[in-house]
């Protein structure tokens, strides 16, 4: 089977590509001009590296996605822009989704995963301690969310609409916050670094990571696994981590941080006020931290990862120990 | 169909091209009390949704003619990519709006020349988007100029730092294809026009003498650095564009009795060169008036932020501001338009000399000559050229 994989030669998509060719499939990698392939390389292996081709080009540009997609089984959609303003992001995520979303309309592919983040669930609704699982729906107002979770929460629409068309057979995975080697373990979903301190929100709720190792295997499973089209995945690893516990992990790999402790509750009002000083200054500071952001990112909740266990019969194979330890060495 | 604003009410504007530095004019537009933003534009549905969404606008459209047709907005920003501003500011100067274009104000003095000439036929005013010239700091140095603390200015050493690991300077250096790439001076006609405008404030010779060279840093397949010397009758000025450097403003203004150095980036105007005193005396009487002058400085910026006044785009809010006002009441805009086209005109001289230095160049844009390059521009079309990716 050929796989196309976008976004393959980054922190997710390689470890995607290795999880496929280690499945005995042909995998066409969707690269930029410039993208260097070396870690994607190293990441496969010599052995493997003859099931891999590489396409080079443009996911703005419906020529080059047409051919790309062309004769391609399945289409692992992970490519999406991470940083950035709204209009950076929605041109880097949303519009080359469009692009692809439409070349695999017109040639047909057999199933469709796209890579989407568990940002996009409305958890701010939520009450505190709830459970947030895939029943949840989608956050209704998601320009009022940071702008990487805005193009996220976009760029799932227009996998949706194609799927409701009847064009798409499409498989989205929300994963959580994806860590590992080279990325460490830290995540805004602990708090917010400020001139090299981290300001960590509370210490003891469930962090929503998911080692990155784990959800390739996820994304592997979501485009190999029958009869699951329209199905939404959380995927989570199944111990979740406390801030505490990574602080913890980081010191014991002799990599301290300096972190500033504030309690959860502190969070709703400090963002109301930061975000009445913003609207009252004219945005000399900017409105990055709002009540709405907040509630979203930090309130206290529970995750579930059972539907992915189930469904695609798939489950995270390492402890937080040894990823902690493989992320930090 | 829509009036027009009257006299008394807000001027309507709508924004074409919701890029990267569309949020930079409906943030400083919404502290404007004279304007509203009514409606924005950009053929990517996408990007104009999300720019209506996040600042509240409730029209948005695909098509310029059409919102210019229904939504009839007393002025147009254009914050469309460089080679569109001349096709979208004369559809929209021929819309009888009010134009402000993002720099450069285009491609070519000839057509500056005659966008402005539609612009006088039609009774409209165009400005062109040289907002650091109405940053708070560089009101400063104007003042303090003014006030004769330099004598008479002589030199002008004007830097700009953009890495090209920044946003979107890596967009740019990724993408061959990226319509940056192909201007008729490359990564520099997107941005000069800053470090250019802060040299001809001084300069003000019509057409100084221009020695420009670009060069490309190993690992690059098109130009990256840029030197330029001018030299007017009385002004000099020197022009670097680095990318090996980190990301700055600095402006220094050689006066006949001071230099004061501009850093746009800090807000931070500052005397240097040694105080007026006697051999070692010099030596500390000159960090001790730098210290204090510093410690003023201190309490201007905490008085400021303390109010709520530091803003990156202050000058683009002024500058806006003070084009609205022109507008209303009949005044002078706040960039004549013989400077609009003199700008154009020394940087596409700047281009036309690094390209001879450089003829034997294999860089697309280099290749083209610049009558190439005039055909490019008098061919597109609004719609046609904001295919173009917009970021």
């Amino acid at each position: 089977m050929m796989m196309l994989v976008t976004g393959g030669a980054g922190f997710l998509g390689r470890r995607v590509v290795r999880e496929l060719v280690r499945e005995g499939c042909r995998v066409r990698c969707f690269l930029r001009p410039s993208t260097r392939i070396d870690d994607l390389r190293e990441c496969v292996g010599t052995r493997d590296w003859h099931a891999v081709e590489t396409f080079r080009g443009d996911l703005q540009d419906p020529d080059d996605c047409r051919r790309a997609v062309a004769g391609a089984d399945i289409v692992f959609h992970v490519a999406a822009g991470l940083s950035g303003g709204a209009a950076v992001l929605f041109a880097n995520t949303v519009m080359p989704t469009r692009q692809l979303v439409a070349a695999c309309e017109t040639e047909g592919v057999k199933r469709f995963v796209h890579v989407s983040s568990l940002g996009v669930y409305g958890a701010g609704s939520l009450r505190r301690h709830a459970l947030l699982d895939e029943s949840c729906p989608v956050d209704p107002h998601p320009h009022l969310r940071d702008p990487y979770t805005y193009s996220k929460i976009v760029q799932e629409q227009v996998c949706r609409e194609a799927f409701e068309r009847g064009r798409l057979p499409l498989v989205v995975i929300r994963p959580g916050v994806i860590y590992g080697p080279g990325r460490g373990l830290l995540s805004n979903r602990i708090g917010l670094t400020l001139g090299g301190t981290l300001v960590r929100f509370g210490s003891r709720r469930p962090l929503p990571y998911v080692y990155v190792d784990h959800c390739a295997t996820a994304i592997r499973q979501a485009g190999l696994t029958p009869g699951i089209e329209g199905e939404t995945f959380n995927v989570l690893d199944d111990h979740l981590p406390t801030a505490r516990e990574v602080l913890a992990a980081c010191r014991r790999a002799g990599r301290p941080v300096r972190s500033l402790w504030l309690p959860e509750s502190a969070i709703g009002p400090l963002s109301s006020l930061y975000e009445r000083y913003s609207r009252w200054s004219e945005g000399q500071l900017p409105a990055v931290l709002t009540r709405y952001r907040s509630d979203a990112m930090w309130k206290p909740l529970k995750f579930s990862n059972a539907r992915a266990r189930e469904r695609l019969r798939w489950a995270p194979h390492l402890s937080f120990e040894e990823t902690a330890q493989l992320s930090l060495a | 169909m829509p009036e027009r604003s009257t006299s008394s009410e807000p001027l309507k504007v709508a924004l074409i091209g919701c890029g990267q530095i569309a949020d930079a004019h409906l943030q400083q537009i919404a502290r404007i009390r004279s304007a509203r933003v009514i409606a924005v534009c950009d053929l990517h549905a996408d990007l104009a949704e999300q720019a209506a969404a996040r600042f509240g606008i409730a029209a948005r459209y695909n098509d310029p003619a059409e919102m210019l047709a229904r939504e009839r907005p007393d002025v147009v920003q254009i914050a469309t990519p460089a080679h569109t501003h001349h096709a979208v500011a004369r559809l929209c100067l021929a819309a009888d709006c009010h134009v402000y274009v993002e720099k450069p104000f285009t491609l070519t003095a000839p057509e500056a020349e005659s966008l402005l000439d539609l612009a006088a036929e039609r009774g409209r005013l165009a400005c062109v988007g040289h907002d650091q010239l109405f940053d708070p700091a560089w009101l400063e140095v104007r003042d303090r100029i003014a006030r004769g603390e330099l004598g008479e200015v002589r030199h002008v050493e004007s830097t700009l730092g953009y890495p090209l690991s920044g946003q979107f300077g890596a967009l740019v250096a990724s993408d061959p294809r990226h319509w940056v790439r192909r201007l008729p001076g490359g990564l520099f006609h997107n941005t000069i026009s800053h470090p250019l405008y802060r040299i001809t404030e001084f300069l003000k010779d019509d057409r100084p003498q221009i020695d420009a060279r670009w060069r490309t840093r190993p690992g690059f397949n098109f130009p990256t650095e840029l030197r330029v010397d001018l030299q007017g009758a009385s002004v000099s000025g020197t022009l670097t564009f680095a990318t090996t450097i980190a990301s700055q403003r600095i402006t220094r203004i050689y006066g006949t009795t001071g230099t004061l150095e501009c850093e746009l980036d800090g807000q931070i105007v500052r005397r240097i060169g040694p105080a007026p005193a006697p051999g070692a005396f010099a030596k500390l009487l000159t960090p001790w008036r730098q210290r204090r002058e510093a410690a003023r400085t201190f309490r201007r910026q905490l008085g400021r932020f303390a109010r709520g006044k530091i803003h990156y785009f202050a000058g683009l809010k002024s500058l806006c501001e003070r084009f609205y006002d022109a507008i209303r009441t009949g005044a002078a805009p706040p960039i004549p338009p013989a400077e609009i086209v003199r700008v154009t005109r020394i940087m596409d001289e700047i281009f036309e000399t690094a390209r001879q230095r450089d003829a034997s160049t294999n860089w697309g844009g280099a290749e083209r000559r610049g009558s190439e390059w005039k055909a490019i521009a008098r061919d597109s079309r609004p719609a046609a050229a904001m295919r173009e990716s917009l970021t």
